[in-house]
């Protein structure tokens, strides 16, 4: 029989307090988990999404930055338009190698779904170089071309009919986008001109997605962007990138404080069971060491009893973590202004390792002290005095 | 050998020969061997226990209790001794004594040919070698079989690889040997001491020492065990010290040394 599972059959023996100490230290480590993966899929999948964009720079009307961002990514309805002539401007800057007008709006389903419209032309297909059509191109001004997910809801494929919903207008679907894996799946995109006049955004523009003729010279692009023109904003993505990640970096500070705290009140919770336990197990300690068990056998029981526990406790976090994935980045998206698409907590083998080794460090720390004080215990204590 | 010991009460104890029981039969003689006590390491006076002036004093605030009062005792190879008294006579305090689980206050004590009588030496390893311990309260694992806790004094230090079948013999010994996966709670108050027993022996110790191992126990059962106690020590010589303040068990030990107030009374 090996020490280890005494010290498993000793947690059994207590099944209610282990499976609350357990549980306590299971959701410290399920909130970890998920903060940090969240934050490491969010880093991920925003750069994911500002590459896919095939731009260095983003050019939005005046207004908040962040809002600009998400119109950009995500697509949507905006009220703030540019006009169609900065178009000609930015692309006559020397270092602009491509530049490529966007037109966006949306229209919105009674229910609560919306269908997502871009106006695009052959310049934002060069940016797209990824991009592969079931298909072809814009065939006429009333084709268009559907993500695959836009597609696959609207149930049409190349060749069918396509009416914008609440609309009277029917377009041919010239193509479907194979899957990018980015944000164009759920698109509807329409030649630029075409979508200007459904809507009545004439001579309208919500962003300029430009590519630098020279990616190590994009601040000298932005400045001269910037000093040519007052009535909009100028991002390099990197800043935009960094932006986004500063104003995530500051909630992570607050959420890693209040995670630290969950872990010093598990840390203090598993220490004061352990250490109870100690104390009513006082005669049965005396007897294993009247038996032979050594100072440090005890101690060694103890700290492995504690670190079972906390072990558990670290396995069930992730395990609920994950499990629960979707419900918490449905709560976090919720909670903050932009949030990348795709999947943002989900299975990770670093983190997993490193959400198992803090708990076993909080084991390390809680156990310390009720193992000190067990391996104390003398054998006389399992003799009741007379 | 002829070094005599001399109780407090005065009546002295002759070391190279055998106490004698109920029966009038003389125990623990090196010709009765019976594995345990031909390989007894004992002192010079070939005693087992040897106490001169044994005095233990305990502080509780201010006050200062002595709980025993210079006890003189000699124990024997094989020996079966009772040691008797009221509750607070000083048998606990002598057998944690004996039993190298605490230190003497004042006096000289040798346990198994060493000298014990120092607080700073460290006697763990002495204690989980030669001395088998019976508690009043079993103390067995709930969460483990039978056979599991008798295997417990085991894993301190690692089990050879006989351990499990010198577990399973020694309670089949017992009489338990249907019961080794039960655990605690399916077994009765006198098969749980049996398995305290079979515990208490299973690394073969020189001494075997038991606190009012019948306290907790029916008059039946305890005369079960009383009973198993008493043919470990007659067919395997092993030597055993056994505290009770239950007089109708005085009768049935080989040697009776009784306590009052700390001292030996008789």
């Amino acid at each position: 029989m090996k020490w280890v599972y005494l010290a498993f059959k000793n947690l059994v023996r207590r099944r209610t307090r282990t499976t609350l100490t357990v549980l306590g230290v299971a959701i410290a480590i399920a909130v970890l988990y998920s903060l940090f993966q969240f934050q490491r899929g969010y880093q991920s999948r925003l750069k994911d999404e500002l590459g896919a964009l095939g731009a260095h720079v983003l050019v939005v009307p005046k207004g908040c930055p962040y809002e600009a961002a998400t119109i950009a990514l995500h697509g949507g309805k905006w009220p703030r338009y540019m006009d169609e002539g900065l178009l000609d401007k930015v692309q006559k800057n020397p270092g602009v190698a491509q530049a490529a007008g966007v037109i966006m709006d949306a229209v919105f389903l009674p229910d609560g779904r919306n269908v997502i419209l871009l106006g695009i032309d052959e310049e934002y297909a060069k940016l797209r170089p990824a991009w592969k059509l079931r298909g072809n191109w814009f065939e006429s001004d009333s084709s268009v071309i559907l993500g695959t997910s836009a597609a696959d809801e609207a149930g049409v494929g190349p060749g069918d009919e396509w009416t914008i919903p609440g609309r009277d207008v029917t377009l041919k679907v010239s193509a479907v986008l194979e899957r990018t894996k980015t944000q164009d799946d759920g698109f509807v995109f329409l030649p630029r001109r075409t979508l200007q006049g459904i809507f009545g955004l004439e001579g309208k523009l919500v962003t300029i997605l430009i590519k630098a003729r020279n990616v190590d010279r994009t601040d000298e692009l932005v400045a001269s962007l910037r000093a040519d023109e007052v009535d909009m904003n100028v991002f390099p993505l990197t800043e935009l990138l960094n932006t986004i990640g500063d104003l995530m970096a500051s909630t992570r500070v607050f959420v890693s404080a209040v995670i630290v705290i969950a872990l010093i009140i598990g840390t203090v919770g598993v220490l004061n069971t352990v250490l109870m336990a100690v104390f009513e197990r006082t005669r049965e300690i005396g007897m294993m060491k009247a038996m032979g068990g050594s100072r440090s056998d005890i101690f060694r029981l103890v700290w492995a009893e504690t670190m079972l526990t906390t072990l558990a406790g670290g396995l069930v976090g992730v395990a609920v973590a994950i499990a629960s994935s979707r419900l918490v980045e449905a709560f976090i998206r919720g909670m903050i202004p932009f949030a990348p698409e795709g999947s943002l907590i989900g299975f990770s083998l670093p983190t997993l390792a490193a959400c198992v080794g803090l708990s076993l460090a909080l084991g390390l720390f809680a156990g310390f002290y009720p193992a000190w004080r067990a391996s104390g215990v003398r054998p006389v204590e399992a003799i009741k005095a007379d | 050998m002829t070094e005599r010991v001399e109780p407090s009460d005065g009546t002295c104890v002759p070391a190279e020969q055998g106490a004698k029981g109920p029966r009038g039969q003389a125990e623990g003689t090196p010709d009765e061997g019976k594995g345990q006590s031909s390989e007894v390491r004992t002192g010079k006076s070939g005693l087992v226990v040897e106490a001169k002036g044994l005095t233990r004093v305990y502080r509780r605030g201010a006050e200062r209790i002595r709980a025993l009062k210079g006890i003189d005792l000699g124990i024997r190879p094989g020996e079966f001794l009772g040691l008797v008294g009221h509750s607070g006579a000083g048998k606990t305090t002598l057998l944690n004594l004996v039993g190298l689980m605490d230190h003497p206050t004042e006096g000289r004590l040798s346990v198994l040919g060493h000298d014990v009588s120092s607080r700073r030496r460290r006697m763990d390893a002495l204690r989980r070698e030669n001395i088998g311990f019976v508690f009043q309260e079993f103390y067995l694992i709930s969460t483990l079989t039978a056979l599991e806790n008798v295997l417990l004094p085991g894993m301190w230090g690692g089990a050879d690889g006989n351990s499990k079948d010198r577990a399973r013999h020694l309670l089949e010994r017992v009489g338990l040997g249907r019961r080794m996966t039960h655990r605690p709670s399916e077994l009765s108050g006198g098969e749980m001491q049996r398995v305290a027993v079979a515990r208490a022996l299973v690394h073969e110790p020189k001494l075997l020492l038991a606190d009012e191992p019948t306290g907790n126990l029916d008059t039946r059962t305890r005369d079960d065990i009383f009973a198993l106690l008493k043919e470990l020590n007659e067919k395997e010589g092993l030597t055993v010290v056994v505290t009770t303040h239950d007089r109708g068990l005085e009768d049935r030990f080989g040697r009776i040394v009784r306590l009052e107030d700390g001292s030996v009374v008789g």
